[in-house]
């Protein structure tokens, strides 16, 4: 929570936190980029072996594309990027928008067949549950880490603040948001269906 | 107001918790607080799928003080945690909502869901033990026929009173998300249970079916910009419910119209204010709950900041807005980083819906009289509630001096949520679930 200041009359303090991030377009655009940041975080930490929240997918979601369009109407500061540039950030950012709610989708659907199955790489048969990173997290990562010209559109942000540990792995064995049929976990999973079925 | 300030507290827990709340456990967490029909029960529900409820004493002239206290009657476990193989995914025990059916014969019935399945429970006494079996030895054990010369029969014994809560229903596999809220429906016949896209229609006779009367799921996932969070069935008018949505709006349905219920009847929602817009104005719009008057004039919804009373004759603005925490305004930023701002918190009416309730921060709840106008700050928390005691009203300071009795906006405990009320049908007896702990206030008896 934020602490320490003294509070004074909301106006003000509305005031303050623009303060924080100083004055005018510059510090604007890095409030604005700090909140993608975290609605981005969220959205990565939202995996975890309970299905997640609709609800607050699709709030995070809406603000998301809301930062966006802000983003967009913003002018940058001193390093300003090429319009073609921003034009392939936005397509990035619409495309893993939309990548997560696919994913949410084929979580939570009845239907199993999703558009990218991906079957995890090198896991042994005899493994009891299968050990890779979920597809979801696959598709941001190679969407925004080493994509041309991403990591300038976050080099005037300070993230001394807000940098984190690697992401860890959930505690839980982590599972797939979904199996292909035909894959090595379908046939996994039917084998401990036929062992239920039949006790 | 004078029943604000008159309020004694009676404490109780759920039984196996650990009294400090620093060091409970996570299947404690109260999630869901509900009086009966007539006030006499009140069932809770926890993180752990157990639902435990509490029957008021009966009054006796020998022992004023100990007016109408409430006991534990029964505990029982309602829902396990399972696991959906298909999706990999595990589905909580964790009891989202209880609501009682009104009470028809000595039995008590009450329905209560997790995210994925609605399960009735008929929750009876048995006091008597039939005694004296012709055909069986003292053991149980069958005699021999040939043995048996006379006719005996069975004679009913008192015993010591024993409650059951056995399930009568489980309505399972209707919902694909997860379920929000359910609903019993005037006629008594029927219920409803809302998840985030859907809305279900049971008989409370038929469970291998329902009736979908809302589907808001947009043929592709991707355009998907609002969901539904709370759901409830008009007190009288079988045909009319209201759901509430994420974007702010409530829409009031009649099924009369149509099988599917996907064009509202009336819709409700207030113009946003430009001055106060932010990144956050959606999110802090998003109403957590929705609940009739006993009247059925009107519908009042809880959105993060505020609670709103709506007349059902007026769809483009509430009739009454009540600032629960305004002074969080401010900190919008903060509580979306510390995912707080998604907090669901519940409201709700009195008897005789002058005064509405509901939860905040610091173990805070609110009270608002919605004839005076005057409006009250209360703490649920062991240190300040004595048996006895008068609830003391708090107040937060947002700015220049800090009274000495008043705590600033920064002290606030926001791990401590009161997120679940209830208030008894025709009294001035509240419940407040405050995590772990059950508050239970009523009105001094003069």
């Amino acid at each position: 929570m934020v602490g320490g200041l003294k509070r004074k009359h909301s106006d003000l303090e509305e005031e303050e936190e623009e303060k924080k991030w100083g004055w005018g377009p510059a510090g604007l655009r890095s409030y604005q980029q700090a909140l993608l940041r975290i609605s981005l975080d969220k959205v990565q930490h939202s995996l975890g072996p309970r299905a997640p929240s609709l609800r607050r997918h699709v709030l995070i979601h809406n603000t998301l594309q809301q930062l966006q369009a802000a983003l967009h109407l913003t002018p940058a500061p001193t390093l300003t990027p090429e319009p073609l540039f921003l034009g392939e950030e936005d397509f990035s950012l619409s495309t893993t928008i939309g990548s997560i709610l696919r994913e949410l989708e084929t979580s939570m659907d009845e239907t199993e067949h999703p558009p990218n199955p991906v079957v995890p790489p090198g896991i042994q048969d005899d493994e009891a549950l299968p050990q890779p990173d979920p597809v979801f997290l696959e598709s941001l990562s190679s969407r925004y880490l080493g994509d041309t010209g991403l990591d300038d559109f976050f080099l005037d942000i300070d993230t001394s603040a807000v940098e984190r540990e690697p992401v860890v792995t959930p505690p839980e064995p982590p599972h797939n948001l979904f199996c292909a049929p035909g894959s090595w976990e379908w046939n996994e999973l039917d084998h401990i269906m036929e062992i239920i079925l039949g006790s | 107001m004078k029943c604000f300030s008159r309020y004694l507290p009676y404490i109780f827990r759920p039984p196996n918790t650990i009294l400090s709340s620093s060091c409970h456990t996570e299947a404690d967490i109260i999630s869901t607080v509900e009086f009966n029909h007539t006030g006499e029960l009140l069932a809770t529900g926890d993180k752990g799928g157990r639902v435990v409820i509490f029957q008021r004493e009966q009054e006796s002239k020998n022992q004023v003080h100990r007016r109408g206290e409430y006991n534990v009657y029964s505990t029982f476990q309602s829902h396990e945690p399972e696991f959906d193989y298909l999706k990999s995914l595990e589905i909580e025990e964790k009891i989202n909502k209880i609501r009682w059916l009104p009470q028809q014969n000595a039995a008590y019935f009450l329905l209560s869901t997790n995210d994925k399945t609605v399960k009735l429970w008929k929750v009876s006494e048995r006091d008597k033990r039939p005694e004296g079996y012709n055909l069986k030895d003292e053991e149980g054990r069958l005699r021999d026929p040939s043995t048996i010369t006379t006719l005996r029969v069975p004679v009913l014994r008192p015993m010591d009173l024993m409650v059951e809560a056995t399930p009568r229903r489980v309505f399972a596999n209707a919902h694909t998300y997860h379920i929000n809220s359910i609903s019993v429906n005037s006629d008594y016949e029927t219920y409803m249970s809302a998840d985030d896209l859907r809305i279900n229609l049971w008989n409370f006779e038929i469970t291998n079916q329902s009736f979908n009367i809302v589907d808001i799921k947009p043929a592709n996932m991707e355009e998907l910009t609002e969901v539904i969070t709370a759901a409830e069935f008009h007190p009288h008018h079988c045909n009319t419910f209201v759901y509430s949505s994420s974007k702010g709006t409530i829409r009031l349905c009649d099924m009369r119209t149509s099988a599917l219920c996907d064009r509202h009847t009336k819709f409700f929602e207030e113009p946003e204010d430009p001055s106060n817009r932010s990144f956050f104005s959606e999110i802090i719009s998003s109403i957590s709950d929705v609940k009739f008057s006993h009247s059925g004039r009107y519908i009042m919804t809880r959105d993060y900041l505020t609670v709103k009373v709506w007349d059902l004759n007026m769809e483009n603005r509430p009739i009454e807005t009540y600032q629960v925490h305004d002074y969080l305004r401010s900190k919008l930023c903060s509580l979306y980083e510390n995912d707080c701002i998604f907090d669901k918190f519940e409201c709700v009416w009195n008897g005789s819906d002058s005064v509405i309730m509901t939860g905040s921060y610091n173990n805070f709840f609110r009270m608002f009289d919605r004839n005076t106008k005057r409006d009250v700050t209360l703490e649920a928390s062991r240190e300040n509630s004595k048996p006895r005691a008068i609830l003391k009203p708090r107040k937060v300071c947002v700015g220049g001096k800090r009274r000495k009795d008043e705590i600033s906006v920064d002290s606030l405990d926001f791990s401590k949520k009161i997120l679940h009320t209830a208030w008894h049908p025709s009294e001035n007896i509240i419940a407040v679930a405050a995590t772990n702990n059950l508050y239970i206030f009523q009105d001094k008896v003069n």
